[in-house]
Protein backbone atom coordinates (compact mmCIF):
# COMPACT_ATOMS: atom_id res chain seq x y z
CA UNK A 1 0.00 0.00 0.00
CA UNK A 2 1.43 3.40 -0.92
CA UNK A 3 1.55 6.40 1.39
CA UNK A 4 -1.48 8.16 -0.11
CA UNK A 5 -3.62 5.04 0.39
CA UNK A 6 -2.39 4.73 3.98
CA UNK A 7 -3.26 8.37 4.66
CA UNK A 8 -6.75 7.94 3.17
CA UNK A 9 -7.38 4.89 5.37
CA UNK A 10 -6.00 6.69 8.42
CA UNK A 11 -8.33 9.62 7.72
CA UNK A 12 -11.24 7.17 7.88
CA UNK A 13 -10.09 6.05 11.34
CA UNK A 14 -8.09 2.94 10.39
CA UNK A 15 -5.69 2.47 13.33
CA UNK A 16 -3.60 -0.08 11.44
CA UNK A 17 -2.92 2.47 8.72
CA UNK A 18 -2.01 5.07 11.34
CA UNK A 19 0.39 2.59 12.97
CA UNK A 20 1.97 1.93 9.61
CA UNK A 21 2.49 5.65 8.99
CA UNK A 22 4.06 6.03 12.46
CA UNK A 23 6.39 3.09 11.81
CA UNK A 24 7.41 4.54 8.44
CA UNK A 25 8.47 7.87 9.94
CA UNK A 26 9.36 7.26 13.61
CA UNK A 27 13.09 6.81 12.96
CA UNK A 28 13.29 9.93 10.77
CA UNK A 29 11.34 12.05 13.25
CA UNK A 30 13.33 10.81 16.26
CA UNK A 31 16.67 11.32 14.52
CA UNK A 32 15.75 14.81 13.32
CA UNK A 33 14.44 15.75 16.79
CA UNK A 34 17.69 14.55 18.34
CA UNK A 35 19.73 16.53 15.86
CA UNK A 36 17.99 19.72 16.96
CA UNK A 37 17.76 19.02 20.72
CA UNK A 38 20.99 16.97 21.16
CA UNK A 39 19.20 15.19 24.03
CA UNK A 40 17.58 11.74 23.75
CA UNK A 41 14.81 12.40 26.31
CA UNK A 42 13.80 15.67 24.66
CA UNK A 43 13.97 13.99 21.24
CA UNK A 44 11.64 11.21 22.39
CA UNK A 45 9.22 13.73 23.91
CA UNK A 46 9.23 15.76 20.67
CA UNK A 47 8.66 12.62 18.61
CA UNK A 48 5.68 11.63 20.79
CA UNK A 49 4.12 15.10 20.53
CA UNK A 50 4.71 15.20 16.77
CA UNK A 51 2.92 11.90 16.15
CA UNK A 52 0.15 12.82 18.58
CA UNK A 53 -0.39 15.92 16.47
CA UNK A 54 -0.42 13.74 13.35
CA UNK A 55 -2.98 11.35 14.85
CA UNK A 56 -5.24 14.22 15.96
CA UNK A 57 -4.99 16.19 12.71
CA UNK A 58 -4.66 13.53 10.02
CA UNK A 59 -8.20 14.30 8.77
CA UNK A 60 -7.12 17.88 7.95
CA UNK A 61 -4.05 16.73 5.99
CA UNK A 62 -4.80 17.80 2.42
CA UNK A 63 -1.92 16.07 0.66
CA UNK A 64 -0.74 19.34 -0.93
CA UNK A 65 2.65 18.87 0.69
CA UNK A 66 4.48 15.65 1.52
CA UNK A 67 3.69 14.04 4.88
CA UNK A 68 7.42 14.18 5.70
CA UNK A 69 7.42 17.97 5.14
CA UNK A 70 4.45 18.29 7.47
CA UNK A 71 6.23 16.20 10.15
CA UNK A 72 9.44 18.25 9.81
CA UNK A 73 7.31 21.38 10.33
CA UNK A 74 5.76 20.04 13.53
CA UNK A 75 9.14 18.94 14.92
CA UNK A 76 10.73 22.30 14.04
CA UNK A 77 7.95 24.31 15.66
CA UNK A 78 8.02 22.16 18.79
CA UNK A 79 11.79 22.47 19.14
CA UNK A 80 11.69 26.23 18.53
CA UNK A 81 9.08 26.56 21.26
CA UNK A 82 11.26 24.54 23.68
CA UNK A 83 14.33 26.58 22.76
CA UNK A 84 12.54 29.90 23.30
CA UNK A 85 11.35 28.84 26.75
CA UNK A 86 14.88 27.88 27.87
CA UNK A 87 17.18 30.19 25.94
CA UNK A 88 20.68 29.55 27.25
CA UNK A 89 22.91 30.69 24.42
CA UNK A 90 22.73 33.67 22.20
CA UNK A 91 25.44 33.90 19.61
CA UNK A 92 23.24 35.83 17.21
CA UNK A 93 25.42 38.93 17.47
CA UNK A 94 28.60 37.16 16.29
CA UNK A 95 26.60 35.51 13.49
CA UNK A 96 25.81 38.94 12.06
CA UNK A 97 29.44 39.84 11.50
CA UNK A 98 30.86 38.28 8.32
CA UNK A 99 34.32 39.65 9.12
CA UNK A 100 34.38 37.49 12.25
CA UNK A 101 32.66 34.51 10.65
CA UNK A 102 34.95 34.30 7.63
CA UNK A 103 38.53 34.41 8.86
CA UNK A 104 40.83 33.55 5.97
CA UNK A 105 43.77 33.05 8.36
CA UNK A 106 42.02 30.36 10.34
CA UNK A 107 42.43 27.49 7.87
CA UNK A 108 43.89 24.09 8.76
CA UNK A 109 43.60 20.40 7.98
CA UNK A 110 41.57 18.46 10.53
CA UNK A 111 42.74 15.51 12.59
CA UNK A 112 39.61 13.40 12.11
CA UNK A 113 37.32 12.52 9.21
CA UNK A 114 33.49 12.19 9.15
CA UNK A 115 33.59 8.39 8.82
CA UNK A 116 34.85 8.21 12.45
CA UNK A 117 31.68 9.73 13.94
CA UNK A 118 29.92 6.50 14.88
CA UNK A 119 32.84 5.13 16.88
CA UNK A 120 34.16 8.29 18.53
CA UNK A 121 32.25 9.54 21.60
CA UNK A 122 34.65 12.42 22.20
CA UNK A 123 33.92 13.65 18.68
CA UNK A 124 30.17 13.36 19.30
CA UNK A 125 30.52 15.64 22.33
CA UNK A 126 32.41 18.19 20.23
CA UNK A 127 29.67 18.08 17.56
CA UNK A 128 26.90 18.39 20.19
CA UNK A 129 28.58 21.34 21.89
CA UNK A 130 29.27 23.18 18.64
CA UNK A 131 25.74 22.97 17.25
CA UNK A 132 24.14 23.84 20.60
CA UNK A 133 25.90 27.21 20.42
CA UNK A 134 23.88 28.02 17.30
CA UNK A 135 20.51 29.71 17.91
CA UNK A 136 17.74 27.17 17.27
CA UNK A 137 16.36 28.94 14.18
CA UNK A 138 19.78 28.80 12.48
CA UNK A 139 20.27 25.19 13.63
CA UNK A 140 16.97 24.10 12.08
CA UNK A 141 17.77 25.71 8.72
CA UNK A 142 21.21 24.02 8.65
CA UNK A 143 19.75 20.64 9.57
CA UNK A 144 16.83 20.76 7.13
CA UNK A 145 18.86 22.00 4.17
CA UNK A 146 22.29 20.42 4.61
CA UNK A 147 21.72 17.36 6.79
CA UNK A 148 18.22 16.22 5.77
CA UNK A 149 18.77 17.37 2.18
CA UNK A 150 15.59 19.40 1.69
CA UNK A 151 15.53 22.10 -0.97
CA UNK A 152 15.88 25.79 -0.09
CA UNK A 153 12.20 26.25 -1.04
CA UNK A 154 10.98 23.39 1.19
CA UNK A 155 13.14 24.65 4.06
CA UNK A 156 11.70 28.15 3.66
CA UNK A 157 8.14 26.83 3.80
CA UNK A 158 8.82 24.83 6.95
CA UNK A 159 10.45 27.67 8.88
CA UNK A 160 8.31 30.38 7.23
CA UNK A 161 11.27 32.31 5.84
CA UNK A 162 11.92 33.76 2.39
CA UNK A 163 14.49 32.06 0.17
CA UNK A 164 17.08 34.86 0.69
CA UNK A 165 16.56 34.59 4.47
CA UNK A 166 17.08 30.80 4.36
CA UNK A 167 20.26 31.27 2.31
CA UNK A 168 21.56 33.92 4.69
CA UNK A 169 20.99 31.74 7.75
CA UNK A 170 22.51 28.73 6.03
CA UNK A 171 25.62 30.72 5.09
CA UNK A 172 26.08 31.89 8.67
CA UNK A 173 25.33 28.51 10.23
CA UNK A 174 27.84 26.75 7.97
CA UNK A 175 30.56 29.31 8.68
CA UNK A 176 29.87 29.34 12.42
CA UNK A 177 29.92 25.54 12.76
CA UNK A 178 33.03 25.23 10.61
CA UNK A 179 34.81 27.73 12.85
CA UNK A 180 33.74 25.92 16.02
CA UNK A 181 34.89 22.55 14.67
CA UNK A 182 38.07 24.05 13.26
CA UNK A 183 39.05 25.19 16.75
CA UNK A 184 38.59 21.67 18.14
CA UNK A 185 39.65 19.44 15.25
CA UNK A 186 42.56 21.21 13.56
CA UNK A 187 45.96 19.56 13.69
CA UNK A 188 47.97 21.14 16.48
CA UNK A 189 51.50 21.95 15.32
CA UNK A 190 54.19 21.24 17.91
CA UNK B 1 47.25 32.01 0.16
CA UNK B 2 46.62 33.25 -3.36
CA UNK B 3 45.65 36.76 -4.41
CA UNK B 4 43.58 36.73 -7.58
CA UNK B 5 43.27 39.87 -9.72
CA UNK B 6 39.58 40.25 -9.07
CA UNK B 7 38.84 38.08 -6.11
CA UNK B 8 40.47 37.28 -2.77
CA UNK B 9 40.39 34.32 -0.39
CA UNK B 10 37.84 35.90 1.95
CA UNK B 11 35.38 36.38 -0.92
CA UNK B 12 35.94 32.81 -2.08
CA UNK B 13 35.44 31.43 1.43
CA UNK B 14 32.27 33.46 1.84
CA UNK B 15 31.04 32.10 -1.49
CA UNK B 16 31.83 28.55 -0.36
CA UNK B 17 29.55 29.05 2.66
CA UNK B 18 26.85 30.34 0.32
CA UNK B 19 26.94 27.73 -2.39
CA UNK B 20 29.37 24.91 -1.65
CA UNK B 21 30.42 24.77 -5.27
CA UNK B 22 26.92 24.96 -6.77
CA UNK B 23 25.93 27.45 -9.46
CA UNK B 24 29.41 27.91 -10.87
CA UNK B 25 28.40 29.17 -14.31
CA UNK B 26 28.21 32.96 -13.90
CA UNK B 27 31.38 35.00 -14.69
CA UNK B 28 31.92 35.69 -11.00
CA UNK B 29 31.52 32.00 -10.16
CA UNK B 30 33.96 31.04 -12.90
CA UNK B 31 36.50 33.41 -11.30
CA UNK B 32 35.81 31.83 -7.91
CA UNK B 33 36.25 28.32 -9.31
CA UNK B 34 39.47 29.36 -11.03
CA UNK B 35 40.77 30.78 -7.74
CA UNK B 36 39.67 27.67 -5.86
CA UNK B 37 41.45 25.38 -8.33
CA UNK B 38 44.75 27.10 -7.62
CA UNK B 39 44.52 28.10 -3.97
CA UNK B 40 45.43 25.44 -1.42
CA UNK B 41 44.13 27.52 1.48
CA UNK B 42 40.67 27.89 -0.07
CA UNK B 43 40.61 24.19 -0.97
CA UNK B 44 41.27 23.36 2.69
CA UNK B 45 38.51 25.76 3.71
CA UNK B 46 36.11 24.16 1.20
CA UNK B 47 36.96 20.70 2.56
CA UNK B 48 36.37 21.81 6.14
CA UNK B 49 32.91 23.24 5.32
CA UNK B 50 32.01 20.07 3.45
CA UNK B 51 33.30 17.93 6.33
CA UNK B 52 31.26 19.99 8.81
CA UNK B 53 28.11 18.94 6.96
CA UNK B 54 29.24 15.33 6.63
CA UNK B 55 29.95 15.09 10.37
CA UNK B 56 26.37 16.06 11.20
CA UNK B 57 24.94 13.86 8.44
CA UNK B 58 26.73 10.79 9.76
CA UNK B 59 25.95 11.40 13.44
CA UNK B 60 22.64 9.55 13.78
CA UNK B 61 20.76 7.99 16.68
CA UNK B 62 18.65 4.86 16.50
CA UNK B 63 15.21 4.66 18.06
CA UNK B 64 15.22 1.86 20.66
CA UNK B 65 12.55 -0.85 20.76
CA UNK B 66 11.51 0.48 24.19
CA UNK B 67 11.03 4.02 22.83
CA UNK B 68 8.99 2.61 19.93
CA UNK B 69 6.75 0.74 22.40
CA UNK B 70 6.32 3.85 24.56
CA UNK B 71 5.33 5.81 21.42
CA UNK B 72 2.72 3.30 20.31
CA UNK B 73 1.32 3.18 23.88
CA UNK B 74 1.24 6.99 24.08
CA UNK B 75 -0.70 7.18 20.81
CA UNK B 76 -3.13 4.45 21.85
CA UNK B 77 -2.24 2.36 18.80
CA UNK B 78 -1.10 -0.74 20.72
CA UNK B 79 -4.09 -2.86 19.71
CA UNK B 80 -2.86 -3.16 16.17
Amino acid sequence: MNELELIEKAQLGDKKALSELVKNYEQTVYNFSFKICRDKDKAEHTMQETFMSMVKNIKQFSGKSKLSTWLYTVVSNHCLMLARSSRKHDYAASLDDDDVLIDEKSVADWSVTPDKVTENNELKIILDEAIQKLPADYRIVFLLRDVEGLSTEETGKIVELSIPAVKSRLHRARAFLRNELNQKLKYETA
Amino acid sequence: MKQHKTINCKEVMSHICDNLGEDLDSPRCVAIKSHLDECESCQTYFKSVDNTIQFYKKYNVKLSDEAHTRLIDYLGLNDE
